[in-house]
């Protein structure tokens, strides 16, 4: 089976559209010879907090933009709340930061902040949105004297001026330091605990693994991947073995143990990577060696996504 | 709506540089080419003074040069850093974007014309009654947001590179047919039939109808409000259909 067959499920969102925050069918965007995304299909759900990831170039950016109804698909429809993209938001259901998004120049914090919650039609007040993204304190500063992490805050106050019912991230947390990226994904928190639907474009995969309750990962334009965070790095073979052994390896052997997606021998040191780590220990034993510095552990959400964007690499040269 | 009309207007002044050379310009160019006229001269068959004739054509050519050329090349440029996008994800409408746009141009052209009016009553001697300086200020001041709204237009079709020479383009055509530079009076027929149909004559002619002591030509008038409708639509239309990423 390939990686696409296993991991496109549709999910629940192919049964219930109905009520669905976003709905891509069938969508194509090509720019000259590159397609930037193809035949994407997704749906998302009220309540859902989903991280999309892909490598530079994957069609991130240009999945946003159709979402958000800045480009135009070339075949497909893109719906949210069931109307189109520009409807959603000039009913002020959407909030959106982008990356590419610029700031008015030669205007206080404040006075752009004042700007988006005059448009927005169900807006909060100046002061509190202020206060959620933790930019009170800059409120006087002009816009075009920020720092590249204050410059993000500002976009998440704008994107956050008014009551959306679906947040749309796009890299959100680029050009911040740890810190105020914590102090960031707990004001999102807030947000999401408020019952709104968060998408969020990123690099930083420790931050879906921690915060997205549903994970897409894109590829070159498609889809190749959409589960839970554990899902995903169960299906990339997401156990990592590591032991000693006395004496020569016998790597053949090794090899043809069951569950074994990947193996490294260093000296007497052994590394596993296995999609079911108690049938491989298993028959580790039963084959009577005797491992010692047994260490069993998950592979993270990056190992995962670099297993999966490389598996379909692959397939794709295969193909060719 | 309106906190975006209140903050282009703002941060237009705020815009020191910007808001000095594109202030001054026309009363300084006003000067220079009045500076060796005889201020009693009078324009060959009309009764109207050379000096007054290019006071009232400075002021609407200095406004159109502050509106035209500012409005492209910022409105390229805020293109290019991304605000139109971000500005596209409010509820805003396209109209609302060139209105405000408009405003903050008409903020620059006001002062302008009354500099290039005041040099002219002060230093030049022009003599008109007093309904005609405000009307000339008025008429002109309207006028010149057809030039603004032309800007918005050239600034969502153009990279900032080339919205600069574009604008210039346009300014220099429009300027020439419209004898804000030399006296109509001189070009051939056909020409003239030409620049009645296009925006700068009849902007133009706003001011000098008034000089004679007579109302604006109705024809005048509508000819700059359909080019108003025109670019205010063209600019409504590209700013909601922008999808380039710039």
């Amino acid at each position: 089976m390939s990686a696409t067959e296993v991991m496109t499920g549709d999910g629940p969102g192919a049964v219930d559209r109905a009520g669905a925050v976003v709905a891509f069918t069938d969508v194509n965007k090509s720019f000259g010879a590159v397609r930037a995304v193809a035949d994407l299909s997704l749906t998302l759900h009220p309540g859902e907090t989903v991280a999309l990831l892909g490598p530079n170039g994957a069609g991130k950016s240009t999945a946003l933009d159709l979402m958000l109804g800045l480009r135009n698909a070339d075949t497909g429809t893109v719906r949210l709340f069931g109307t189109t993209p520009a409807q959603a938001i000039a009913a002020g259901r959407v909030g959106a930061m982008l990356q590419s998004g610029g700031l008015m120049e030669e205007v206080t914090v404040k006075e752009l902040v004042s700007l988006a919650c005059d448009l927005h039609p169900k807006a909060y007040r100046v002061e509190d949105v202020l206060k959620g993204a933790d930019i009170a304190d800059i409120a006087d500063r002009k816009v075009n004297k920020l720092s590249g992490g204050q410059e993000q805050r500002v976009r998440f106050a704008l994107a956050t001026a008014g009551a959306n019912d679906l947040i749309v991230l796009d890299e959100p947390t680029v050009g911040m330091d740890v810190s105020a990226r914590q102090a960031f994904w707990a004001t999102m928190r807030g947000q999401v605990d408020e019952g709104r639907t968060v998408l969020f474009a990123t690099h930083y995969l420790e931050e879906a693994d921690a915060i997205a309750d549903r994970v897409l990962v894109l590829h070159r334009g498609r889809l190749i991947a959409d589960g839970t965070a554990a899902e995903i790095k169960a299906r990339a073979g997401a156990r990592r073995i590591t032991f000693d052994l006395d004496g020569t390896v016998d790597e053949p052997a090794l090899r043809a143990l069951p569950s074994v997606v990947g193996l490294d021998v260093t000296g007497p040191t052994v590394r596993i990577r296995s999609d079911d780590a108690d049938a491989t220990m298993h028959s580790v034993y039963a084959a009577g060696l005797y491992p010692r510095n047994l260490e069993v552990s998950g592979l993270g959400l990056e190992q995962a996504f670099l297993a999966i964007t490389d598996a379909a690499s692959a397939e794709e040269a295969e193909n060719r | 709506m309106k906190t975006l009309v209140r903050l282009e207007i703002v941060r237009t002044l705020r815009n020191r540089k910007f808001m000095f050379f594109s202030v001054l310009y026309p009363g300084l160019l006003f000067l220079i080419i009045t500076a060796g006229a005889d201020k009693t001269k009078k324009i060959d068959g009309l009764d109207l003074t050379l000096v007054a004739y290019y006071m009232v054509a400075m002021s609407a050519f200095g406004a159109m040069t502050a509106v035209l050329m500012g409005n492209a090349e910022r409105i390229a440029r805020e293109r290019e850093k991304g605000w139109v996008r971000q500005l596209r994800l409010t509820a805003l409408p396209g109209r609302g974007y060139v209105t405000a746009k408009i405003a903050s141009a008409a903020t620059v052209s006001l002062p302008s014309i009354l500099i290039v009016l005041i040099l002219g009553a002060t230093v030049k001697d022009v003599r008109l009654d007093a309904w005609q300086w405000v009307a000339i200020l008025a008429a002109t001041w309207a006028g010149s947001m057809v030039f603004a709204a032309l800007g918005v237009a050239i600034g969502y079709v153009a990279t900032a590179d080339v919205a600069r020479p574009i604008s210039m383009l346009f300014y220099f055509v429009l300027a020439m047919l419209g004898g804000l530079w030399v006296p109509i009076t001189t070009f051939p027929h056909w020409l003239r039939t030409l620049a009645d149909y296009l925006p700068g004559r009849p902007y133009a002619s706003l001011g000098q109808s008034i000089e004679f002591g007579n109302a604006p030509h109705a024809r005048d008038v509508v000819v700059l409000i359909c080019y108003l409708l025109l670019f205010t639509g063209t600019a409504a239309w590209l700013y909601r259909k922008d999808t380039q990423k710039a």
